[in-house]
């Protein structure tokens, strides 16, 4: 039998604390948090002790961490934690990457987008805005990345005045349209926003 | 799955020439796409051209000549 860790509502960084502390005793720990940065800390722990786990997201929205020290796994690692709380969102506010050259820009976008999937843990949400939207619609050159990033959980929010005002709305081909008010309350919410 | 794919990438020695492979195999329509250099390979902050692995014939014979290609080899 694993040993159960209610860490549901405590603050960081009690549960990864928490869960170093019982992992030392014992080599089966199931871990209940309610957060996502509880899991990336944990995740993270595991790793450094030499553990197998996954994790469950439940209906409740709480998650469970389920750990196993292998053999030769060390208790005795550095606490590698983030309390930033809030989920990580990227804000894609152009077609290009960096301002001075077009054509450069164009490629480093591409590259940027392509390499969001292996971000890890993968952000929350990605928001598509300005001539950004370009990038979301039929004949794109990143729309197989985007789908990926889409099927891998994420959220893609486009801006539909953007789509509208370049008259592109029905050329949509990955995520969802939204509108200034969810954009701004998501980018507002960010634990960490990036725009590249 | 194209997860299962086998690819194979062009490296260069200049983003240039990166950029004019694309143009040539975007002009002929051969199916091909720009990525950055992955870390097992190099850790420059380059972008190499990333193909399946049974366009590569296709890909040399029109690229050879027009373009500088410092390695093909398989992801």
């Amino acid at each position: 039998m694993a040993k159960i860790i209610d860490a549901k509502g405590l603050a960081c960084p009690q549960p990864v604390l928490l869960t170093k502390k019982a992992l030392e005793e014992e080599a089966k720990v199931t871990v209940i948090v309610d957060n996502e940065p509880a899991v990336e800390n944990i995740k993270r722990l595991g790793k450094h002790m030499g553990c197998t786990l996954h994790t469950e997201k439940k209906e409740d929205g709480t998650f469970q961490i389920h750990l196993s020290r292998e053999a030769g796994g060390s208790a005795d690692v550095p606490l590698d934690v983030s309390c930033a709380t809030g989920p990580l969102v990227i804000a894609i506010s152009s077609d290009r990457m960096g301002r001075g050259n077009d054509e450069l820009g164009y490629v480093l976008i591409r590259s940027f987008l392509h390499t969001i999937l292996s971000l890890e843990p993968l952000p929350h949400t990605v928001i598509f805005y300005n001539t950004g939207v370009k990038l979301t619609v039929k004949d794109s050159e990143v729309l197989d990345d985007l789908k990926k990033i889409e099927e891998s959980g994420v959220s893609i929010l486009i801006c539909g005045t953007c789509l509208n005002y370049f008259g592109i709305s029905k050329d949509l081909s990955v995520g969802v349209i939204s509108n200034m008010y969810d954009i701004a309350s998501t980018m507002a919410g960010a634990g960490r926003l990036v725009v590249p | 799955m194209t997860d299962m794919e086998e690819y194979h990438v062009i490296l260069f020695d200049s983003v240039h020439h990166a950029l004019r492979s694309e143009k040539i195999l975007k002009e002929i329509g051969i199916p091909h796409k720009l990525i950055p250099v992955p870390r097992h390979i190099s850790s420059d902050c380059g972008i190499c051209l990333r193909f399946t692995a049974n366009l590569r014939n296709k890909i040399e014979d029109a690229l050879t000549g027009k373009v500088e290609i410092r390695e093909i080899r398989p992801l």
